[in-house]
């Protein structure tokens, strides 16, 4: 099948980006890993409107469902539980359904796939019943699921406060809240005139806080937080004041904000921009979203976490870049123009550089026996003994380690591989470059592979 | 002078070779190229393989056997100078055939080479005697059988990359990382070569730059022919051990991951195709149908050094001597035959006797034939 645009995502970037893309006649078709549209988000939103849970997932949750059913009128082709694991020149993209491997062609294509939990190595972070927030989020979304026994949560940023209080409102409880959080620079306040004019949102942060913070423990100023047990999680420990704490837990919930999910782009080779400030790399994009590579377009946080608002108008915008390029609309510049879309990206950014500065990612020396790569379990202490035996290039240690070469291809060690290259060479993070990405982009039976040549032998 | 002998290229053969050279006590530079360089090193199958080397060229399969025969020692002496663990099996090899034409032709192979050489360890198993070998695996329907090799094996290409290299430090010799060589100027005694990391100077100079090679002999007069061919891999996620032989093109690793390869492509740029993808998949599950379910990890394309009749190319420049070049395809197997044959030939001035059938000259008389 031939589409104009193949769009990969239904979060806000996907969705916005769709529904101006058909307003403008264009075929479009919608590629999803979920099983209904809302992205990370909005995650289960039309299921959830029904149910308990979804006052409980507050304000911002709700705001999803007048996206989701302009999406759903729009006349774009949605493709739910579908993977895209190869992209080719032309564009030819390979997807995956319920086990079935097909190809569609489009003119452009556009990336919203959104933002990954930036993974944070700990001692203890591979052990049972540690998991990241983003995941318990994920569960609460999609079953109601709440964890049970003693729930702590160590982090920082929105999410966990955001968690935490969907979990409170729930009825559940929170023994202890680890907030890794530093105390905010004078850098982070320097920014907070432009963050004002944003006041409800920075109201909103804050009263999360004091509603987590009447729930339970709350510690600040600690370090060496370790989770400890035999089988599974059993207690954590921290050093704080000059003593070791040491608690019983039964859940530990772990976040330290999300980056770009960026092995698509890499895949492709596309130009990438290094962010000194959150540590992550973001595809460079010029002003309608397009990447180093004509035709091929980012969108929302895979171009850069500025959150779902913002999502949703950079996927607007890159619609109008897209539809510009094709033909399919004369005068992009005056439909963005006339949907006010760069002061209302700008309204949407307007809190993020004073995030950014509150919520730097943590940058802790690495103890040698914490294991980096979770696939492979290899150690911090390994990659560090393989990077002194090479150049500062994370394909050597991957090739010396077999760090990195796991189904997960680098998702979760890569950035970590890349720090540890850094410190041992002596250089800025920045300078060192990420892995290759290889194909698949997402694991893919060979069964399934295999069964491409009769699909095209028989059309 | 900086060394007593410059290598130019840190993969496997450059290493084995400066291995070579550093266990005879001589002081060795390896200058290594960028990150971004083609790596046949880091991209191949890790076959330790014999049979059907040199079906026509008796000198190139003779050394390929004696090389297999080495490797055993090989390794142990290059494990015992190191800390790296290679993985390492002879239990003999595998060539699958799908259909009774194959099998034919793979057995009339077998036959002509048991003329040439010592080939007697290399013989045709049918489907039956398959499944004996092989209780784990139900073969595909095609399966009609297979050429059994006893002096085959396979090995983990990038653990003997990570030896080698660590290896000439060990022995006090010295490799330098993204240090790409510009030119090699002769001196009236010894050569300077320049490289991104600085100018170094040396008695002896070899160049094993893979498909660069050309680049930095022929502006001395020194032709090394070679051409490039693509080829794609694929590999699984770990599974139970189920392929306890390694095969031409698909071999089950000591991690549990399986490989399967490898495409023979003219194209030039190193990426990936679903195509080639599919072509390898679909072998693979035709053979050993089980593995439809087994998760791809990984696709990758490297380059193949090929001289232009398939045997390496070891030689020492007329107009320079101490200017040597070596460049082949199969470069893990011929890793020991690099250290303990090619190396000391190279040093003692025995290259054109012991080797003579590598020498690039042999391509001048097809020219002038």
């Amino acid at each position: 099948m031939s589409y104009d645009v193949a769009i990969i995502g239904a979060g806000p970037a996907g969705m916005s980006a769709a529904v101006r893309l058909r307003a403008l006649g264009a075929a479009v078709i919608v590629i999803d890993e979920q099983p209904a549209p809302g992205g990370q988000i909005f995650r289960g939103i039309e299921r959830n409107a029904a149910s308990p849970v979804f006052p409980a997932l507050g304000e911002d949750y709700a705001k999803g469902c007048a996206l989701v059913a302009a999406f759903r009128a729009s006349g774009a082709e949605y493709l739910p539980s579908t993977q895209v694991w190869q992209i080719e020149d032309g564009w030819n993209l390979f997807l995956t359904t319920e086990r079935k491997a097909r190809h569609i062609t489009a003119r452009a294509v556009l990336l919203a796939n959104g933002a990954q939990e930036r993974p944070v190595p700990f001692p203890g972070w591979t052990l049972p019943n540690v998991m990241t927030v983003g995941a318990a989020q994920i569960l609460l979304k999609s079953g109601g699921m709440l964890p049970e026994g003693r729930i702590w949560i160590a982090g920082a940023g929105p999410l966990p406060l955001l968690y935490a209080t969907q979990l409170l409102n729930l009825g559940g409880r929170i023994a202890g809240y680890l907030d890794t959080a530093t105390t905010p620079k004078l850098s982070a306040l320097a920014r907070l005139p432009g963050a004002w004019r944003e006041f409800g949102n920075l109201a909103k942060g804050l009263r999360w806080l004091r509603d987590v913070r009447r729930s339970g423990m709350m510690i600040k100023g600690f370090s060496d937080l370790r989770a400890e047990g035999e089988e599974r999680l059993e207690h954590l420990t921290w050093e704080a004041a000059g003593k070791r704490h040491r608690v019983e837990a039964d859940v530990l919930l772990v976040h330290e904000g999300v980056v770009p999910r960026i092995h698509e782009t890499l895949a492709l080779r596309c130009e990438h921009i290094w962010n000194e400030e959150q540590g992550y790399l973001a595809p460079k994009l010029d002003r309608w979203g397009q990447t180093s590579r004509k035709d091929l377009f980012v969108a929302g946080d895979a171009g850069g976490i500025g959150g779902w608002m913002a999502a949703t108008v950079s996927g607007e915008i890159a619609a109008l870049g897209i539809a510009g390029q094709l033909g399919i609309a004369a005068n992009p510049d005056d439909l963005r123009q006339a949907a006010h879309l760069d002061q209302r990206r700008a309204r949407a950014l307007a809190l993020r550089p004073f995030l950014d500065a509150l919520y730097p990612p943590p940058r802790t020396r690495l103890a040698d026996d914490v294991i980096a790569c979770r696939c492979e379990e290899v150690t911090a202490g390994a990659i560090r003994s393989a990077a002194r035996n090479s150049p500062a290039d994370p394909s050597a240690v991957k090739a010396a380690t077999r760090c990195g070469m796991g189904p997960c291809q680098g998702r979760q060690c890569g950035y970590t591989v890349q720090a540890l290259l850094a410190e041992v060479h002596g250089l800025p993070i920045g300078d060192v470059s990420f892995f290759h990405i290889r194909p698949p982009l997402k694991p893919i039976t060979l069964g399934e592979i295999a069964s491409l040549e009769h699909a095209e032998g028989a059309a | 002078m900086n060394a007593d002998i410059i290598v130019v290229g840190g993969g496997v053969v450059g290493t084995a070779l400066a291995y070579g050279f550093a266990r005879q006590g001589l002081s060795v530079l390896v200058l290594d190229g960028e990150d971004g360089d083609m790596r046949a090193a880091r991209a191949n199958f890790g076959l330790v393989w014999v049979q059907g080397k040199g079906a026509k060229a008796p000198a190139y399969h003779d050394l390929t056997r004696q090389s297999a025969n080495l490797w055993p020692t090989f390794l142990q002496e290059l494990e015992g100078c190191v800390e790296t663990r290679i993985d390492y099996a002879r239990p003999g090899g595998l060539f699958y055939c799908l259909s009774d034409h194959e099998y034919e032709a793979r057995d009339a192979l077998n036959k002509r080479m048991h003329n040439q050489a010592e080939y007697a360890d290399t013989r045709m198993v049918d489907r039956r005697e398959l499944e004996r070998m092989m209780p784990a695996v139900t073969f595909g329907s095609e399966v009609v059988g297979a050429s059994y090799c006893l002096a085959d094996g396979h090995a983990n290409p990038l653990q003997l990359l990570a030896a080698l290299q660590q290896a000439i430090t060990a022995l006090g010799s010295k490799l330098l990382f993204r240090s790409t060589v510009g030119s090699i100027r002769p001196e009236k005694t010894g050569f300077t070569v320049h490289a991104t990391s600085g100018s170094f100077r040396a008695p002896k100079v070899v160049v094993a730059a893979g498909l660069a090679t050309p680049l930095l002999t022929e502006p001395l007069g020194f032709t090394i022919p070679l051409r490039s061919e693509r080829g794609q891999l694929l590999v699984t996620e770990r599974l139970a051990p189920i392929l306890p032989y390694p095969a031409s093109g698909l071999r089950q690793t000591a991690d549990g991951t399986v490989m399967i390869g490898a495409t023979k492509e003219e194209a030039t740029d190193r990426g990936v195709t679903v195509a080639s993808a599919t072509k390898l998949a679909l072998r693979a599950t035709r053979i050993i149908p089980a593995l439809s379910a087994a998760r791809l990890v990984r696709q990758w394309s490297g380059f193949r050094v090929m001289p232009p009749d398939g045997s390496p190319i070891y030689a020492q420049s007329e107009r320079y001597p101490g200017l040597f070049a070596a460049a082949c395809h199969s470069g893990v197997t011929l890793a020991a035959a690099h250290a303990a044959i090619v190396a000391p030939a190279m040093i003692a001035g025995r290259l054109s006797r012991d080797l003579a059938a590598f020498s690039n000259g042999r391509f001048d008389v097809q020219k002038c034939a």
